[in-house]
């Protein structure tokens, strides 16, 4: 049991990683991103094909300098679209990059897919358990991550992309340069989100284009939402919120001997669709919603304190 | 403020009494296992694109291991214990559900594995556990590396699939050829033995065109194949896209024969249910031979509730890893797995008394006979590597509506 946990834990590093992302470009920044499986994508085989030639720590930092140099890039050509547009922009970018990897055999092996790909750390996790370093691995990262983007939320750059975010005439009326901010919110999910697919490329050490389906951009869509827009501590509740939604439903057949396992593989997502609903009416501002943060927090108090 | 905080203790109690059955569920297998009962997994696809293919293999599992209890269990009188998860059609999602077999349901065998990603992914996984991994799927890469000697192949691997497809060729007397196939794993591996199987029977393979899977139109492609004019078009395909390819097929007037797989013009009689008799008029299609003049096949069919002569492909598959399963550990007299897949080849491959109906090849191992069980899916011998020996394909023709045998190839 405990290790089947850990490998639930294990896929929610993963799934808030990529949340996190998101949740920085669209729920912080306001730009819609429905491409984020590519950038996973584009991070998972970077990682699986430099790692057995320089290592993992390289591999893992150029497989985040790669997603965030093309997710820039992608920026710069679209970011002036009206939100509606960036997202088929992005929706776009996504399906390109599924189907460049399913057909460009020579470098991704195509649709066989890449196997063994090595794990950091294997020759410790050969005397300890693989899982178990795996999960402390997963979960540094993810803190380190989490503290990078929470850090950041609270910073300038952070403040203005939520001004961009409520309204951007107004922001760069205030002298801001509205342009130049989004481009680099998008950089920086990008990153997070190439980081996401080096890990899930670690943790599965296999890896094949029908991984990367826009089922994964769905996912991190839903746990943003279920989270609560612009928090980061409610993406976290959010993404295990859905993941245990999902893994927590394989074991209605084992109590409830009338349902068998055809009908409840269309139910899980049936009820996965009704509980997002239900979250929407019930509670839209999201389980742990954004923090409303005041000017007189950041601002030194003219009275001296209250 | 206040409000907020008695929001989220509600909230959070509801959870809390939410995850409650939860919790209770992960409690019952664990019991289970106490009494007694021996507990095998089977990943299988019910949703996602692959979907169609599951519900067969679960009936056809299910119903050996109704057989295999009512007939007084294994290891002395023990049940068996199915567990099955839906793979989703997602690598991903197998692995998830691989470790929820292996750790919570503490299964000795994860079977099923339709398809070859799938496959792939879970294979570290249950290595780690040393427990047994049986495929019904074909990319040649799962044998490969690393087996532990767990693995077995139930189903033909895809360099076995292109030189019959070749063969085949040849018989319908096909030189000049084009291939028109989806890029997934199990078919791209085929490609090539295919051509070289047809350069050595004096043939040509003009062009290869590949498509991808979940495409909205086929016309392209099927022009591009079909154009130049080739003798034959080798068609690789599954179900869905099959679909749409043969009537597009249809409606473009082509005159070249096409060839195609089981997997996608057949699918167990589904092919035909989707597009009719007139599409589907002359399609040649091969899939590894379940034994179709063996009594116990034609008594699988009817238990399966499918008109005669049905040719299952996967059903079969799954209903072969259970039984194996259950023998081999009969014959190890244990339900340790890296002890019984030992006993695998020893109760399945010849020599030995030739046996198909699994109670009384259970039997006949109780008595200490030595046996070669054959299965509803394949005659289930392996060599070294887990790979399925002796396998021959089963060349159906559509006519009239209706699949037609048009001959075997090995």
């Amino acid at each position: 049991m405990i290790a089947y946990l850990v490998t639930i834990a294990i896929l929610v590093c993963v799934a808030a990683l990529v949340g996190l992302a998101l949740n920085l470009q669209w729920g912080q920044a306001g730009l819609v991103n429905f491409g984020v499986v590519g950038f996973v994508a584009i991070g998972a085989y970077a990682a699986a094909l430099l790692t057995p030639q320089v290592g993992w720590l390289p591999a893992m930092i150029a497989a985040g300098a790669l997603s965030a140099a093309l997710s820039a890039g992608l920026a710069l050509l679209s970011i002036r679209l009206e939100e509606n547009y960036l997202a088929i922009v992005t929706l776009g970018f996504g399906e390109v990059v599924r189907l460049v990897i399913l057909n460009e055999g020579w470098l991704t092996n195509g649709a066989l897919g890449i196997p063994d790909i090595p794990r950091p750390f294997a020759s410790l996790g050969e005397s300890i358990g693989g899982d178990a370093v795996f999960i402390v691995f997963a979960l540094g990262l993810l803190a380190i991550v989490f503290l990078a983007l929470e850090g950041m939320a609270r910073s300038p750059f952070g403040r203005a992309l939520r001004a961009i975010r409520d309204d951007a005439t107004v922001t760069s009326a205030l002298g801001k340069n509205v342009f130049l901010l989004r481009v680099k919110a998008f950089a920086v999910g990008g990153a997070v989100m190439g980081v996401a697919g080096a890990l899930h490329a670690y943790y599965l050490t296999y890896i094949d284009p029908s991984q990367f389906t826009p089922i994964v951009t769905a996912y991190a869509f839903m746990a943003v939402i279920a989270g609560g827009r612009g928090s980061n501590v409610g993406l976290l509740v959010g993404a295990g919120s859905i993941m245990a939604l999902l893994e927590g439903t394989r074991f209605l057949k084992d109590v409830i001997p009338v349902i068998d396992g055809v009908q409840l593989s269309a139910l899980r997502l049936g009820l996965i669709g009704a509980g997002i609903v239900l979250l929407l009416i019930l509670r839209p501002q999201g389980l742990v919603p954004e923090p409303k943060r005041r000017a007189a927090d950041v601002l030194p108090k003219a009275g001296g304190g209250r | 403020m206040t409000d907020a905080k008695l929001v989220m203790n509600r909230r959070s109690v509801v959870a809390g009494l939410g995850a409650l059955p939860v919790a209770a569920a992960l409690k019952t297998p664990a019991l289970a296992q106490a009494a007694g009962d021996v507990p095998l997994g089977l990943v299988l696809p019910f949703s996602g694109a692959t979907g169609a293919y599951g519900p067969a293999m679960k009936q056809a599992a299910e119903l050996v291991v109704s057989q295999v209890n009512g007939a007084g269990g294994i290891l002395g009188g023990r049940n068996v214990r199915l567990f099955i998860e839906d793979s989703e059609t997602s690598a991903t999602a197998s692995v998830a559900a691989s470790k929820k077999l292996l750790e919570v349901n503490k299964v000795e065998l994860v079977g099923g594995f339709w398809g070859s990603p799938e496959a792939l992914a879970a294979k570290p996984v249950i290595l780690a556990a040393n427990k047994v991994q049986m495929l019904s799927c074909a990319a040649n890469a799962v044998t490969e590396g690393e087996t532990k000697g767990l693995i077995f192949r139930l189903q033909a691997k895809s360099s076995q699939w292109g030189p019959a497809g070749a063969k085949v060729m040849q018989k319908i007397g096909a030189k000049k050829v084009t291939i028109l196939a989806q890029q997934n794993p199990f078919i791209v591996a085929m490609v090539e033995p295919f051509k070289a199987e047809m350069k050595k029977l004096g043939g040509e393979v003009m062009d290869v065109v590949m498509y991808n899977p979940d495409q909205a139109s086929y016309r392209a492609e099927v022009e591009k194949a079909f154009g130049p004019e080739p003798d034959a078009v080798f068609v690789l395909p599954l179900l869905t896209d099959m679909v749409s390819i043969s009537k597009e097929i249809f409606r473009g007037g082509f005159t070249s024969k096409v060839v195609s797989l089981g997997t996608g013009a057949d699918a167990e009689g589904k092919f035909l249910q989707a597009v009719g008799p007139e599409v589907a008029e002359g399609i040649y299609h091969l899939q590894p031979s379940p034994p179709i003049d063996s009594p116990s096949y034609a008594r699988f069919v009817k238990q399966m509730g499918a008109p005669e002569g049905t040719v299952f492909l996967f059903a079969g598959n799954a209903w072969d890893q259970i039984c194996i399963t259950a023998l081999a550990m009969e014959h190890a007299k244990t339900q340790e797995a890296a002890v019984w897949a030992k006993s695998i080849r020893e109760v399945c491959n010849p020599p030995g008394e030739e046996v198909d109906d699994i109670v009384e090849a259970l039997k006949m191992v109780r008595d200490g006979k030595k046996i070669n069980f054959n299965g509803a899916g394949c005659t289930c011998d392996f060599d070294e590597k887990g790979d399925s020996l002796n396998r021959s394909f089963y060349v159906q023709l559509i006519k009239g509506g209706k699949n037609t045998p048009f001959g075997v190839v090995s």
